[in-house]
């Protein structure tokens, strides 16, 4: 990795990295809001470096980490870093990651806990528990019965097992959600099978984003 | 890791009769589904990045904000001049541990071990020890297995990052994990491996996170020297059969509660300690007023 901290630099680049695959395309504006210890040593933990690095789609490891923020000017990511009292309860270096592309924006909540790994606490509002260490798939759809057993049946069909799962909604017949993660990778086909499931609105795959390089 | 804690893992190596890095390896292939000499291939990689990282570390230069580098150059050239205050293996255990965070520093790449703010002790004293006894490659990646093992059994107790557990998270289980490593390498017994690793972890329990105008320079970079030193120390006396009263599992308990006790202040967000000296406190001033 490219320090100069795993919780700090590592960390915070992984969790901007997981905003930006859920965004799905370049983006073109940033705002990150610091709390705690990620606000207090920022500038020389390389943390604004390493949120906007993450927000470009770079790895902990790309050496142009530490030239992301000419980097984002180059590219035309304009981009704003500030301070956020988040409360007592709240991680000391938990971060708000609102991305902004052409066509869609995303809002991602998250902590990096040490040595490099992330939990992320809320996507675009929602409550949940994401260390993105496993392959994963974030489902966004219309609550309605039977999109949950569909899509552990494409699941089940290509032999692959759930590690875990978590399934949540605003309100009955509002919008919901389902976080899927897997023992292995579900192949694209089936992903792109998911997306054209009734009622589902997007479909996200996040593969060991936070889980070291995935070994081969 | 099937495993949970240094007791388990020492019920197993005792009823098995297996050495700790094969106990490791096996549980690494298990949980990702992969060979076992493809997952050792992978420390065998990590190994080549680490001892790369201290011969870049000692090559450099300043770091960006010029207030660290070229203190492990001039330990070794001091050392290579016959004037040592500890013998060769610790004088280089010390300045290669502190190449690695000089290079961190200038945001060269290096291996989290566990963190990169405590990068150092895990290649420094491997990297001190392989010369000093000629290990190879082969045998001395196989200490870092267990390095790497024990620093997850840890891990899956403590949150390891100064912002939660102050310094003793960070530093204090790089040593405790490089002890357990060259007690492993030395040929000590699995059980004095988590000897080495609790003694040389419990003597650095209350260390605070208060870096110098939150860079990870002051005191970082120097203190990884200094608990490299703790690393040898630890291995030192475990392979002298010297025992640790309190278990590992218990000491590791003991870290977390000190780190929850401790006030925000001292981990990691540089509004005490060394960074609220007044020279901490001008430094910083200097530091981000001119840019």
């Amino acid at each position: 990795m490219v320090g100069p901290s795993s919780s700090h630099t590592a960390g915070a680049c992984r969790l901007s990295r997981v905003a930006r695959l859920l965004l799905e395309e370049e983006p073109v504006e940033a705002r990150f809001e610091l709390h705690s210890a990620f606000a207090k040593t920022m500038r020389g933990h390389g943390t604004d470096r390493a949120l906007v690095a993450g927000a470009l789609g770079m790895e902990v490891d790309d050496p142009r980490l530490k030239d992301a923020l000419d980097l984002a000017r180059q590219r035309g990511l304009g981009f704003v870093l500030k301070p956020k009292n988040m409360g007592p309860e709240a991680h000391p270096n938990s971060v708000a990651i609102h991305l902004k592309g052409p066509t869609r924006a995303i809002s991602v909540l998250g902590a990096s806990i040490g040595g490099g790994m992330i939990e992320i606490r809320e996507v675009d509002g929602f409550p949940v528990s994401l260390s993105a260490r496993d392959p994963c798939l974030l489902l966004f759809y219309e609550d309605r019965p039977g999109v949950v057993m569909r899509a552990s049946e494409i699941i089940a069909r290509r032999g692959i097992n759930i590690a875990s799962m978590e399934v949540l909604r605003r309100g009955k017949g509002d919008e919901a959600f389902m976080r899927i993660d897997l023992d292995a990778p579900l192949p694209p086909e089936d992903v792109d099978a998911m997306k054209e499931m009734p009622g589902v609105r997007r479909v996200h795959v996040l593969d060991r984003v936070a889980g070291g390089a995935p070994i081969t | 890791m099937a495993l949970n804690n240094f007791a388990d893992l020492l019920i197993e190596a005792d009823k098995t009769g297996r050495a700790l890095d094969d106990i490791f390896l096996e549980e690494e292939a298990a949980e990702r589904e992969l060979p076992r000499d493809r997952v050792f291939q992978v420390f065998l990689e990590r190994w080549a990045v680490m001892k790369d990282s201290v011969r870049r570390g000692l090559a450099g230069g300043k770091s960006f904000s010029g207030l660290v580098g070229g203190d492990a150059r001039k330990i070794i050239e001091f050392t290579e001049g016959g004037d040592i205050a500890g013998g060769r293996l610790l004088a280089r255990s010390i300045a290669y541990s502190i190449a690695v965070l000089e290079e961190n520093s200038r945001m060269g790449i290096i291996v989290a071990a566990p963190t990169a703010g405590a990068a150092g002790m895990v290649p420094g004293t491997l990297l001190a020890m392989a010369e000093e006894r000629g290990f190879d490659d082969a045998h001395t990646a196989r200490g870092l297995v267990v390095a790497g093992g024990f620093g997850a059994l840890i891990a899956a107790k403590a949150e390891l990052s100064g912002a939660a557990g102050g310094c003793q998270a960070e530093q204090g289980v790089g040593a405790s994990m490089a002890a357990g490593a060259l007690t492993f390498l030395l040929g000590g017994t699995p059980r004095m491996s988590v000897h080495a690793s609790a003694l040389t972890l419990q003597n650095t329990l209350g260390l605070a996170c208060d870096p110098v105008a939150g860079l990870v320079e002051v005191p970082c970079v120097v203190r990884n020297g200094f608990t490299a030193m703790l690393a040898v120390t630890g291995a030192q006396a475990a392979l002298a059969g010297v025992e640790s009263v309190i278990p590992m599992d218990e000491v590791v308990e003991a870290m977390v509660k000190i780190g929850e006790a401790m006030p925000r202040s001292l981990k990691e967000t540089a509004d005490g300690g060394l960074a609220m000296t007044p020279t901490g406190c001008r430094i910083r001033n200097e530091l981000y007023q001119i840019r």
